[in-house]
């Protein structure tokens, strides 16, 4: 077990972080917000705990922190002013709020460390500390999936005037799932960053849009649980196939596709499905006889 | 009754010169109108005279032109829709509106999710009850889309009725049910009624109107045109006319 | 002058590579997000092509128009076309279009990134650009055809779309949907049609590009394509000539702020706008209102 770990640390810690990253994506788009600001978030957590370990000399976890906490006051502020925005033109200008995210890196000076990124902001972060941060996020989340909540959330998401007219404050729901997918990804950037000791402005770009979306897409929308299975099938699958190594994009690019066609809830969402198929079984039958007799 | 009702006590819900317009439709083009507690009242009309329009104006939902409404007296035009249900108006819609990924009971507990809070046990004798009542107790883990059609509707039906509003609206609660269901369903509809849940139908079958509805209001492009008995109503010659000038004579 | 006319020129690009994606978006209300990497992949087939056999300047261009209608078409056939018929509504459809187009997107880029080491590519053509001198001007004969093709191409499709009967079907598509189905308009054959349409622009925009640039890289196409939504946001979705409009003030914003010496503030310009038009304007400069009851 211990051998093992060791041969895999890097990966183990990938996939952690992936994980964290690809729920700052699913939040929003749980909530019915089509929102990538998640990915800005990352960049401004990770270059914002950089800055705060480089030239502030702070310590590793107040850097963090700090990261975690600006990002997500950036994206509750982008969510007040877009949130009026419907669908695609929501996606677009998070993906363009993003996109400036990385423009500003550029043009950062010494700050940011211009073009080339920003490095040697290395902190002292192990797997169990990554792990601890998981749990505590991953908690959260499973009580806005819960009974009630989630039964609103979902809603919210798949009918905005039913939540209405049932008596939910749609707006206030997708507010804080802006401040939620804010802090996510702050804690995924600044952790990343702490973790490789360096950030670049080339990172924050469509590409990790791309990556979050993998893996949430194939693993399922619906559930953290959803985003741990795709973010560990994302990092794992080259280990373990190498054909899917030498052409991972290409892998990755028929999976979304494939997933978003035959698949909208991810590998998750079968896996439900199969479940509740079985555990109706009595009940669907009963049904097939109601129908008989009406 | 309802016309012995009037000028003695407060209406439960009025309506004062309400309008609606999209740019240039007049969905709703003035209309007033009352209804006091303890009835069943159903408005008919040939299709787009603005019916479903007008019971989405009163949920808030469908923002009005111009107009008041009131609900006890107190008028709540610039309530946001949010709050409507909170105050005792509860709703179905034209079509069937369910989370598909979600089982009947949950789907019902919905109606409860804005309401103040209760026990646990409370809530779950709350929703067997009513599961009961509409008859789908049998199914109440299924999914809605492994449910017929008229099953849906129950499902509805019972989401709305589960907080026990003051006011029900029900936008063609019986659309898509067979003569046995819609029998069961108008039967299911006098009940509440007597327990004191004041409704409000739209509906095409003018038939199960006359036979549910204590009181009719009649519309057309956007205007009340009659209102009143239903066997009254619906022999007004204006009614006839707009039911006849569409050719649909023989829904009447 | 002369950078006016470099305006043009660059403004003409753009112009040829969001036509496609304004018909599709603003008729049957696809937004591709496999339009760049249709466009990129056009391009290099072209290169492909041209690496075995020289080839003069139109044989170039119609092999990459060809293989931009055949991109579009078979994304439509395989992907999008599946998805819309699996959909439950247009807002779930739209988001599912979304995510399945850059699935799609990723497949051709990770193929020529493999091919190219992601390095530029060009075209092996006995095509020679020519200098010449027009009113004092250096106009080159690509940037002359890029212009002409642009403009032509941009003002006959805003008529187009404007006058005929295809085009007043496509509109009604545009608008309501079930109504069009109820005039007896055949959804999918116009939707084939008008991808593969878009998919032709894409790849002569790809030829063309590639011509005037000598190169271009693999991910040319991703950067194009937050430029084309900005475009497209700008003009007004639904309005070719709110398109052709908008490819031209981004392409003089854009020279604006490079010959103030911002340039590395330049994709900041496209993200910007889509931000402002989006709060200010929604409909953009020339679109209509949205007019969509529930």
């Amino acid at each position: 077990m211990s051998d093992w770990y060791a041969m895999n640390v890097v990966l183990i810690q990938t996939t952690l972080t992936t994980l964290l990253l690809a729920l700052s994506i699913q939040v929003p788009i749980r909530f019915g917000v089509f929102s990538f600001a998640g990915v800005g978030a990352f960049g401004i957590g990770g270059y914002t705990a950089a800055i705060a370990m480089v030239h502030l000399g702070w310590t590793t976890w107040p850097s963090v922190a700090l990261g975690a906490v600006l990002a997500g006051v950036v994206v509750f502020a982008l969510g007040l002013v877009v949130q009026r925005l419907t669908g695609l033109y929501m996606g677009m200008a998070t993906i363009a709020f993003t996109l400036i995210v990385s423009v500003v890196a550029v043009n950062g000076g010494e700050l940011t460390g211009g073009p080339g990124g920003l490095f040697g902001a290395l902190g002292e972060i192990d797997t169990g500390h990554i792990l601890a941060v998981v749990v505590v996020v991953v908690a959260v989340l499973v009580w806005t999936e819960a009974k009630g909540m989630g039964r609103r959330v979902d809603t919210v998401r798949e009918d905005p005037e039913l939540a209405t007219a049932m008596g939910i404050d749609v707006a206030r729901y997708r507010l804080a799932s802006f401040a939620i997918s804010g802090v996510i990804g702050g804690l995924a950037g600044a952790i990343t960053t702490l973790l490789r000791s360096t950030i670049t402005p080339a990172e924050v770009n469509f590409h990790m849009v791309v990556l979050a979306l993998t893996a949430i897409i194939v693993g399922g929308a619906r559930s953290w649980l959803g985003a741990f299975i795709g973010a560990v099938i994302f990092v794992w699958l080259p280990t373990v196939i190498s054909f899917v190594q030498e052409w991972e994009k290409v892998v990755y690019g028929f999976l979304v596709a494939v997933a978003a066609i035959y698949l909208p809830n991810g590998v998750l969402g079968l896996i439900k499905d199969l479940v509740h198929r079985l555990r109706t079984r009595q009940e669907r039958a009963r049904m097939a006889v109601l129908q008989e007799k009406g | 009754m309802a016309e012995s009702a009037v000028g003695r006590q407060t209406a439960l819900l009025a309506m004062e010169d309400v309008a609606v317009h999209f740019g240039g439709v007049k969905a709703v083009d003035g209309i007033t109108l009352e209804m006091y507690e303890g009835n069943i009242y159903g408005v008919i009309g040939p299709n787009g005279s603005g019916k479903s329009t007008l019971l989405g104006a009163m949920t808030r939902l469908t923002p009005s032109t111009r107009g008041r409404f009131l609900l006890d007296g107190k008028d709540y035009t610039r309530v946001p829709a949010r709050n409507v249900h909170r105050m005792g108006i509860s709703r179905t819609f034209q079509t069937v509106r369910l989370l598909d990924d979600r089982s009947v009971r949950d789907n019902i507990l919905l109606g409860l999710d804005a309401l103040p809070k209760q026990t646990r046990k409370e809530t779950a004798m709350q929703v067997d009850e009513v599961m009961e009542r509409v008859g789908v107790r049998e199914v109440a883990q299924l999914r809605p889309d492994e449910l017929s059609y008229g099953m849906q509707r129950r499902v509805e039906f019972a989401r709305a009725i589960i907080g026990r509003p003051r006011l029900l609206l029900l936008d063609e609660p019986t659309a898509g049910m067979n003569t046995a269901e819609r029998k069961e369903i108008g039967k299911l509809m006098r009940q509440l009624c007597d327990e004191g849940i004041t409704q409000f139908i739209v509906e095409h079958d003018v038939e199960m109107m006359v036979e549910t509805c204590d009181y009719l209001f009649a519309m057309n492009v956007g205007k009340l045109i009659a209102e009143g008995e239903p066997q009254d109503v619906v022999r007004h010659p204006a009614v006839q006319e707009a039911y006849l000038g569409k050719g649909a004579a023989a829904d009447a | 002058m002369q950078d006016l006319l470099n305006v043009v020129t660059l403004g003409s690009i753009y112009l040829l590579f969001a036509l496609g994606m304004a018909l599709v978006w603003g008729t049957i209300g696809i937004l591709n997000f496999a339009h760049g990497a249709t466009f990129m992949f056009s391009a290099f087939v072209g290169h492909l092509v041209t690496r075995e056999t020289e080839l003069p300047f139109l044989p170039v261009v119609a092999v990459s128009v060809l293989v931009g209608a055949a991109i579009a078409a078979l994304t439509q056939l395989l992907a999008f076309q599946p998805i819309l018929k699996r959909s439950k509504n247009q807002h779930a459809a739209e988001m599912r279009i979304l995510i399945g187009g850059i699935g799609v997107a990723a497949i051709p880029l990770a193929l020529a990134q493999h091919q190219t080491r992601s390095s530029p590519f060009g075209f092996n053509s006995s095509y020679d650009a020519e200098v010449m001198d027009v009113f004092g001007l250096r106009l080159t004969t690509t940037s002359a055809v890029i212009i002409v093709s642009g403009l032509a191409i941009g003002i006959g499709l805003t008529v187009w779309v404007r006058r005929s009967r295809q085009g007043l079907a496509l509109r009604a598509i545009g608008v309501d949907a079930e109504t069009a189905a109820g005039m007896g308009v055949n959804r999918t054959a116009l939707a084939f049609g008008t991808m593969a349409t878009a998919g032709a622009l894409a790849g002569l925009a790809g030829a063309l590009l590639t011509f005037q640039l000598g190169a271009i890289a693999p991910e040319t196409g991703d950067q194009l394509l937050i430029k084309a939504f900005a475009i497209i946001v700008l003009g007004g979705l639904g309005s070719m000539a709110g398109t052709v409009i908008g490819a031209y003030v981004l392409a003089g914003a854009e020279t604006l702020v490079l010959n103030l010496n911002y340039g590395t503030w330049v994709d900041a310009v496209s993200f910007g706008l889509i931000f402002l038009i989006l709060l200010a304007r929604p409909q953009g400069l020339l679109g209509r209102k949205e007019v969509r009851r529930t």
